[in-house]
């Protein structure tokens, strides 16, 4: 006796999708301690590095009159980058205690199982970044309004998946979360190496180099534009274009990972 | 047409280890197919290969009609695994992994609840289902991954050393479970190292040594083919005469004598039916029995003249 089971339809598909990313989230909501490092780090470096560089902002060609408001937007996309990590470091040890063995027994392509696991990022970094955000508009940080407040957190949400996707790319190859720390690495360098506490043209040289040809670079400078200066079309499609690119390339390394696993 | 059927189908691991070697194996449908080997022995490779987790590099393999290497999703809705770790979350209660298995496997929304409430009654968890998981037993992560499993009634089911390390009440239940899905039709493939489980539930067995078939058929047929039951007898007396019950003994077969036990041994190849003649020409001879056992080959003693190794402990 049996039930044939005809193929998934694209509801079914977005069902699968919808329901691992709330299965993602909920280290989040029932394990609550595991989101303090993530939500922390991004929270005190904002404190700690406008602390010691606040006056940074009376430099000539320092674009912001508030250094606070200048580096809220990085804590952001910090926070952005370890529910990144975070979901490749859960990968990992899904892998290892043989959840995703079940995962890969579903008969589902396996672009709806990676959208299922990264989405979950996307929604993870909404609690690093919200609480960044509303530290510093505690502090007096300006408020970049409702249209500068949704694209920055969209754009905070689309960098976490391409992250998610690169630290979901190492966790299908190393099969480990001894891998974390090449996790997390991958998206506190791509945030450093961009205009995050100096405006470009204030950077060394080579730093500048590194930081034109960074698509972070472009995010962060649309996730910036409401908090320093008006939001743009011109400065809004960048950010866009950086995050679909960054997407296209590294969704495809997680799905070239997903499609070699057991060969 | 076979539920599950393979030709030569191999596993070559990176570094050259040849974890399972050209074999050839027929399940039908309905069947419950044991598979026995000791650990390393190529059964666990042997079944990621057949349930699409592992490609084979060589060979072929049809499971529920379907090549698992040309058209895996088709294998996949049609089969239900249970691997040898029950892997679960725990963070999860036992209804929200059901009906998460559920949604994976595209079974619509209306009928997730009524499906995952159905089966945790069959497996005895609605109780404990809206506790978290990881507060389960083992036996309860065992048959919370068995509803795991069955929830979309596949045809084919894969259980990978279902019962190891559980207690026997949890192993008996976990039987009763297989013995209702081989009454309903499902095909069952059963890898164990447990000699009794294998003995018990498989209509057929396959013996794997070093990634190879070694002998395959019914566990009646096994036993059979390596020998006939025998019968060992001591003797009343401080020292019995061994030879002397040996050379009435040969009437009814090639007799050993185990003079270190006392005993001897005789082959029965009628079994039982020849222990009253047998007790009653040694009595004949002033010969009295103080004890006789009537030994059965045992899968052991299959394994043993197969591979030359015992499987038991190993």
């Amino acid at each position: 006796m049996s039930t044939a089971v005809t193929a998934l339809t694209a509801s079914g598909r977005l069902r699968i999708v919808v329901a691992l990313a709330r299965r993602g989230l909920n280290e989040v909501l029932r394990v609550p301690g595991a989101s303090i490092p993530g939500v922390l780090a991004p929270t005190i470096f904002l404190l700690g590095i406008s602390s010691v560089f606040g006056a940074a902002a009376k430099l000539p060609g320092f674009t912001a009159d508030d250094f606070k408001t200048f580096v809220v937007p990085v804590g952001m996309l910090q926070g952005a980058a370890f529910a990144g990590a975070a979901t490749g470091v859960n990968l990992a040890r899904d892998i290892e205690r043989g959840w995703f063995d079940r995962l890969l027994l579903v008969p589902a392509p396996r672009l709806t199982l990676l959208a299922g696991l990264v989405s979950s990022g996307a929604l993870r970094s909404l609690l690093p970044s919200v609480v960044v955000f509303a530290a510093g508009l505690a502090l007096g940080v300006h408020f970049p309004g409702v249209l500068g407040t949704l694209l920055a957190f969209l754009l905070v949400m689309g960098l976490s998946t391409c992250l998610a996707c690169y630290a979901t790319t190492l966790a299908l190859h190393f099969r480990t979360q001894q891998a974390a720390p090449l996790m997390q690495m991958g998206g506190f360098i791509a945030v450093l190496f961009t205009p995050a506490y100096a405006p470009a043209d204030l950077l060394a040289g080579w730093m500048h180099a590194i930081a034109v040809v960074n698509p972070v670079t472009y995010v962060l400078q649309g996730v910036r534009q409401g908090f320093v200066g008006p939001v743009t079309w011109s400065g809004t499609w960048p950010a866009l274009a950086a995050i679909a690119a960054m997407l296209v390339v590294l969704a495809a390394l997680a799905a070239r990972g997903m499609r070699q696993t057991g060969r | 047409m076979a539920a599950i059927e393979t030709e030569r189908l191999s596993r070559r691991f990176k570094g050259g280890l040849t974890a399972v070697d050209a074999i050839d194996l027929s399940v039908e449908a309905g069947e419950v197919y044991g598979f026995l080997g000791p650990n390393g022995a190529g059964k666990t490779t042997t079944v990621r290969m057949l349930v699409t987790l592992l490609r084979p590099t060589g060979g072929r393999a049809m499971v529920a009609g379907h090549d698992v290497a040309r058209d895996p999703d088709a294998v996949r809705r049609r089969i239900g695994v249970a691997l040898q770790e029950a892997a679960l979350d725990g963070l999860m209660t036992g209804r929200e992994l059901v009906e998460l298995q559920a949604t994976l496997h595209g079974i619509a929304p209306s009928a997730v609840r009524t499906r995952g409430q159905d089966l945790l009654e069959r497996v005895g968890l609605v109780e404990a289902q809206d506790r978290r998981v990881a507060t389960y037993s083992g036996g309860m992560k065992r048959r919370l991954d068995l509803a795991l499993a069955l929830i979309h009634e596949p045809a084919v089911l894969f259980l990978d050393e279902p019962t190891t390390g559980l207690d026997p009440v949890s192993r008996m239940t976990l039987w009763e479970e297989v013995r209702r899905l081989k009454d309903r039709g499902t095909t069952v493939f059963l890898t164990t190292q447990y000699l009794e489980e294998a003995d018990r539930l498989a209509d057929r067995l396959g013996i794997i040594s070093q990634g190879r078939i070694v002998a395959e058929g019914t566990p009646a047929a096994l036993k059979a083919e390596i020998g006939h039951p025998h019968l060992e007898l001591a003797f009343a007396g401080d020292a019995p005469d061994l030879d002397a019950a040996a050379t009435v003994m040969a009437a009814f077969g090639p007799p050993e004598v185990l003079r270190e036990l006392e005993k001897v041994r005789v082959p029965l190849p009628d079994g039982a039916a020849s222990i009253a003649a047998v007790v009653r020409a040694l009595d004949e001879k002033g010969l009295g029995v103080a004890a006789l056992e009537l030994v059965e080959p045992t899968l052991d003693d299959v394994f043993a003249a197969k591979t030359g190794r015992h499987l038991e402990g190993a």
